[in-house]
């Protein structure tokens, strides 16, 4: 079926029509009252939703299959299939659901998902979350609820590998809640082709009293996909979210967030860099919203963009609402082309024009993919942007040159690290 | 056209007329650089010396509209930057750009490399690259963590000067223009940089100094004075000239 079918089913119906059961129908009225996005939707306006939901799909019926130790948490078409020991990991349908998310497709996510899968990390934990979609022309929902125990800090690497699920739509996200004292740190990588399926990923992050959000995502390819957001901060929280979109071909894709500062000195800094191609459509529509209550909040936001030639266009709106004096806020955007005295101080010494903007273009994705703690990580934010801006990762192996051992003697982390070769 | 050229000189502008926007700067301008020898460029304010510096390099600001750029016997006008610097020309910029997000050893071995692939040679290995870098560096009094900054970004005007200088020592081009490389300096650092220009005499490669002070020319000795003064070269002297204006101004000189 296709999910624009939607548009005139009541909540019973599509409770139905997705074998969900009665304690789904606030979902499914709240639904119904947004109504499915369309591009007359304020939050879906530049995106490409209608031809999402216009995909012919296959529904799919997941089943919780044992879960495999392993070093990695694999998520395979919506189910846990190897977890390391160190993480709780339970299927339930008993979270706190956000019943004021801005995003229709946050209900419809739950509502279409059977389960959630609710991970507890027992500490403090690094976690690699591999992504594995594998059906075509299906609809693929799962969400995940992360729970951040107090006073703890949890780092998670995001991934989608291996994916094969052509012609699917997936409508997955996180409820996170980070407890008191935490610090959650969620790098999310993903390319996505114009092949490939395409993904409306439906966040919700809490953050208490003095917790700690790090959020970093890196979007590539040629496919459209969206990620929309809602964070709340508590007193004295913290978030940090940075955004990174190399778009081509014909993509519409971006974020689309708001981020509510409830507690009184709660401060976030939210920072999209985006670097268009083609006929590309870049998006970052971002409201900062600091409610009454929310004295001395400090609160930026900024956008960059880079457009390559004529035809790509860059729809950035950050915006501010506040309802208090007793604040710091800023927010700004900038659109434009690249830099002509950097291109030519580059080109001056030789180097030609092409290699020159490939360069700044690359430097300008590292100021934020450089940012990000661990060595190991940066180099495969490195190699999939590479793969999707050169069509290769440009990686080279030092120890195979012939005639430098000794110079190698020491070097061989510094050589890396200046010139961004893996091993 | 043939014609012969001078195979003593390095560089030879002729009649030379270049616009920025809509001003004409150099109105006709003719200089004769020799190879292995060191010209400098003095004149008042406005006079067209950074234009000149800018045109000889092909700067994208700058237009040519008349005469001739001819580089070791061939006119170079219709050239791209990045061709006249493999061909050898390096301009030692009043201003570096900075560059966030690319690291200067990144940046420095790209354009050495691109440089070697031009001249038929082998590219340096990233290695023996880093070992060739911290020697200039140190030479040139450098910190060592700029190496791995990015490129100029926050770097004081001494330290951009010296990294324009550690460039020119690692790709060893055959003209240099230094555009005001004295502006900014304290005494230790123009003692450096000079040291390093000087070392880079070889008795064939050309340096064309292109300053409002004399100063700079106590550490750089050069051979040749030529007097910019509205878009022309309006005379041309030897050393002693430094003197005289100094002394003068340059309103007491007449043409050449």
């Amino acid at each position: 079926m296709k999910l624009s079918e939607l548009r005139q089913s009541t909540a019973s119906e599509i409770l139905d029509l997705f074998g969900a059961d009665e304690s789904k129908i606030s979902l499914a009225e709240e639904l119904v009252k947004k109504g499915l996005p369309s591009k007359k939707s304020e939050e879906y306006r530049y995106a490409d939703i209608e031809s999402a939901l216009s995909l012919e799909l296959e529904f799919l019926k997941q089943s919780m299959d044992d879960i495999e130790p392993c070093d990695k948490l694999i998520i395979t078409d919506g189910v846990v299939t190897h977890a390391p020991e160190s993480v709780s990991v339970r299927y339930t349908s008993a979270i706190d659901r956000d019943m004021k998310h801005f995003d229709p497709l946050y209900y419809l996510g739950h509502i279409a998902s059977e389960f959630v899968l609710a991970l507890e990390p027992r500490g403090d934990e690094s976690l690699k979350i591999v992504h594995r979609l594998t059906k075509i022309k299906t609809l693929i929902a799962y969400r995940v609820a992360l729970f951040i125990a107090p006073n703890t800090q949890v780092n998670i690497y995001e991934s989608f590998d291996d994916c094969s699920a052509d012609g699917s739509l997936v409508l997955c996200g996180y409820d996170a809640f980070v407890d008191r004292d935490a610090t959650l740190k969620l790098i999310k990588n993903q390319t996505l082709d114009s092949q490939n399926y395409r993904m409306i990923a439906s966040h919700r992050f809490k953050i208490e009293k003095s917790a700690t959000i790090d959020l970093a995502t890196f979007d590539f390819g040629s496919a459209s996909s969206l990620q929309t957001m809602k964070v709340e901060l508590g007193e004295r929280a913290h978030l940090e979210a940075s955004h990174l979109l190399y778009a081509s071909g014909s993509a519409k894709r971006g974020t689309v967030s708001k981020i509510l500062h409830i507690g009184e000195h709660s401060t976030s800094n939210q920072q999209a860099k985006s670097i268009l191609a083609d006929k590309a459509r870049g998006i970052f529509d971002a409201l900062i919203k600091v409610e009454h209550s929310a004295k001395y909040t400090k609160a930026h936001q900024g956008s960059k963009a880079i457009l390559l030639e004529m035809g790509p266009y860059m729809a950035s709106k950050p915006q501010l609402e506040i309802y208090i004096d007793e604040l710091e806020a800023s927010h700004g955007s900038t659109t434009g082309q690249l830099d002509s005295k950097q291109l030519f101080y580059l080109r001056s010494r030789g180097i030609s024009e092409v290699e020159a903007k490939k360069m700044l273009i690359q430097a300008f994705a590292n100021e934020l993919i450089d940012k990000v703690a661990g060595r190991s990580i940066q180099e495969q934010l490195h190699i999939s942007f590479d793969k999707a801006f050169y069509g290769e990762a440009r990686m080279e192996c030092i120890d195979t040159c012939d005639g430098c051992e000794d110079a190698l003697v020491g070097d061989t982390e510094e050589i890396n690290r200046l010139f961004g070769f893996s091993q | 056209m043939s014609e012969k050229r001078n195979i003593s000189r390095m560089m030879d502008i002729r009649e030379l007329k270049v616009k920025i926007g809509d001003k004409t700067i150099l109105k006709g301008l003719t200089l004769e650089l020799e190879k292995g020898k060191v010209h400098a460029i003095m004149g008042p304010n406005g006079s067209g010396k950074s234009t000149l510096s800018k045109a000889i390099v092909g700067h994208y600001d700058t237009e040519v509209l008349d005469g001739e750029i001819i580089y070791r016997g061939e006119n170079i006008v219709d050239k791209e930057p990045e061709e006249r610097a493999l061909d050898g020309i390096f301009l030692s910029f009043q201003h570096p750009v900075e560059v966030a997000g690319v690291n200067n050893a990144y940046f420095l071995r790209s354009a050495v490399n691109a440089k070697r692939r031009h001249e038929g040679k082998d590219e340096l290995n990233a290695a023996v690259f880093l070992r060739e870098m911290k020697k200039y560096v140190e030479e040139l009094g450098m910190q060592p963590d700029m190496i791995s900054r990015s490129l100029n970004e926050g770097f004081s005007g001494g330290e951009k000067k010296r990294n324009e200088i550690l460039q020119m020592q690692m790709l060893s081009p055959d003209m240099i223009i230094l555009d005001e490389i004295d502006s900014g300096l304290d005494i230790d650092a123009l003692r450096a940089v000079s040291e390093g220009i000087n070392s880079m005499k070889n008795g064939d490669r050309s340096f064309l100094v292109i300053t409002h002070y004399s100063r700079i020319l106590d550490y750089i000795k050069p051979d040749y004075i030529h007097v910019l003064k509205d878009g022309k070269i309006v005379h041309t002297g030897g050393p002693e000239l430094v003197a005289q204006l100094e002394e003068e101004g340059y309103e007491s000189l007449g043409e050449a």
